[in-house]
């Protein structure tokens, strides 16, 4: 495989739902045989097939709850599917979200190192890296406060300062671009166009028509967990308001289908 | 059309070429310097705010061992000479131990925001808590010597074995931790069946006597008493520190094989079950 490709073959991912969860043990013992009658399976992703070839860009879109962001968990490496499998090759830069694993009593600077960590690397490359990315996040002084005095525009940029200089050879983006005010947004998606450019792959996620065509020349469109379209994006936006406009969109469950 | 490629299955020689998953053990060490990191920022926020900070490390055991030495020389009327010593080398590795194992039984569902959104092996989570305490259990050796020294302990070469036994409880902790951490993910009552096991285990360890000068067997129990410590690998891990410590000798090379074979077995073990179930933790956090 080349770096950057990702292969989505056959995947399903499936989450057993219980009226009530047990989690204990008492209660597994108890209700043995009702807790296993009464678990659904609910597949928020099934027989999805997609290949991205390295340097492309594509857009997940679908009505909520139609697997996206379970999609991009598998692609992430956070999720295993239940059937089939994901390959992917190459450094994931997964902004799934931004400034997940911030620890709010830490400073800036301990986070950003922690984050960097979290994504793979060492306290030398982060070294190196570090006035970049807060030069990025513009934040100055307020690298030494501890995060949790940050506002939600501030903890979103130190975010995306520290994702968009991993590296990336796939790049995941769930949404996260509707922060911060619309300068930073501006600048945002500008580094995603560089990364575009530098052939990094690119795995998107939008409800937002304008946003994903600026970036993304294909998208997916998922319902239902199921793969109803793939293919260039004006078409792929008219199946997905034709599906939004269709009966009931929402979570499905398919009881005791196991 | 994209959709029409897509509709034929992958070409199967892409398969057999796809890169596998890196092992287990090499993404661990891939995430060594996050552990590193995840044991600074737990003794940071845990030291926050607090006047004393590190200090309390150092404090918490020789508070403790206060109580115990009150407690058992002058109701129990132990009759070791430096008792506050002798309880003091295995209280120290017995916090570690029981301070590792109960906060790491939260280790993967505090960090269940992260696992949901990052990559990265679950295990460095509870190897991060263990890591912590042996920062602590280490601090913990200034009051130890501190101790040593007030009572006239000779300090013997022997102490140099110190670090090797602490790096032997560390791997036997390890595995213990690990594999009620992944446990807990399942059944949250795991906690209280471990907190209350953890208390009889205190008293099966020989922390307050010491296998070697135990009473004569009196009662019918006492056989049975005394094949638990026996069974138990606590107790060659306390040796390992109160030999050198107390005594003022190297342990004896069966107590190190035992110790050894125990910390092995404990952390190949642990470290499997949490390995096989970590995938499937998502789904239970």
């Amino acid at each position: 495989m080349r770096k950057g490709e990702i292969i989505i073959r056959d995947v399903g991912v499936c989450f057993r739902l219980y009226r009530e969860k047990v989690t204990t043990l008492k209660e597994a013992v108890v209700h043995r045989f009702r807790h296993l009658r009464s678990a659904e399976n609910f597949w928020a992703l099934r027989h999805v097939n997609v290949s991205i070839t390295p340097g492309e860009a594509i857009a997940l879109v679908g009505h909520n709850g139609s697997g996206k962001s379970t999609l991009l968990k598998t692609i992430a490496g956070v999720l295993q599917p239940g059937e089939g499998e994901v390959l992917s090759a190459g450094r994931i830069s997964p902004m799934i979200e931004l400034g997940a694993g911030f620890d709010p009593e830490l400073s800036g600077r301990d986070n950003v190192y922690l984050n960097g960590a979290l994504l793979g690397f060492s306290r030398k490359q982060m070294e190196a890296k570090f006035d970049g990315i807060v030069a990025f996040s513009e934040l100055g002084d307020f690298i030494d406060m501890p995060i949790k005095n940050y506002s939600s525009g501030m903890y979103a940029r130190l975010g995306f300062a520290i994702a968009q200089d991993v590296e990336p050879d796939i790049l995941i983006v769930d949404e996260v671009l509707a922060v911060g005010d619309e300068r930073f947004q501006e600048k945002c998606k500008a580094r995603i166009l560089d990364f575009r450019s530098a052939g990094v792959t690119f795995c998107f996620v939008s409800h937002n028509l304008e946003a994903a065509r600026s970036l993304c020349p294909r998208a997916a469109v998922l319902h239902h967990g199921r793969l109803a379209f793939d293919g260039p994006i004006e078409q792929a936006w008219e199946k997905y308001r034709e599906l939004e406009r269709g009966p009931m969109p929402g979570p499905q469950i398919n009881v005791a289908a196991s | 059309m994209k959709a029409m490629e897509l509709a034929s299955p992958a070409p199967a020689a892409l398969a057999t070429e796809s890169p596998k998953r890196p092992s287990p053990l090499r993404e661990l060490w891939s995430f060594r310097q996050l552990i590193a990191l995840l044991v600074v920022r737990e003794l940071k926020v845990r030291y926050k705010r607090s006047v004393l900070g590190l200090l309390w490390t150092m404090l918490n055991p020789l508070l403790l061992m206060v109580v115990y030495t009150v407690v058992f020389s002058t109701i129990w009327r132990s009759s070791f000479r430096n008792f506050s010593l002798f309880l003091l080398s295995a209280l120290l590795p017995w916090l570690f131990f029981n301070t590792a194992v109960l906060q790491g039984l939260f280790a993967v569902i505090s960090n269940q925001e992260l696992i949901r959104k990052v990559r990265l092996p679950q295990a460095v989570f509870p190897l991060s808590v263990v890591g912590s305490n042996l920062v602590n259990f280490a601090l913990s050796l200034v009051p130890l010597f501190l101790v040593m020294a007030a009572l006239d302990q000779p300090f013997t070469p022997a102490l140099l074995f110190l670090p090797v036994a602490m790096f032997i409880l560390t791997v036997f902790t390890s595995g213990v931790t690990l594999f009620f951490a992944t446990a807990t993910v399942f059944f949250r009552d795991v906690r209280h069946l471990v907190e209350v096991m953890l208390q009889m285990v205190m008293y099966l360890s020989p922390v307050f006597y010491d296998l070697r000068t135990l009473g004569e067997p009196t009662t019918w129990w006492f056989p049975l008493f005394k094949t638990c410590l026996q069974l138990n690998p606590l107790t060659y891990m306390f040796s390992l520190i109160r030999d050198p410590v107390y005594y003022g000798r190297l342990p004896e090379l069966s107590t190190v094989v035992i110790a050894c074979s125990a910390a092995v077995f404990s952390l190949v073990v642990g470290f499997f079950f949490f390995q096989r179930l970590s995938p499937r933790h998502i789904h239970y956090l």
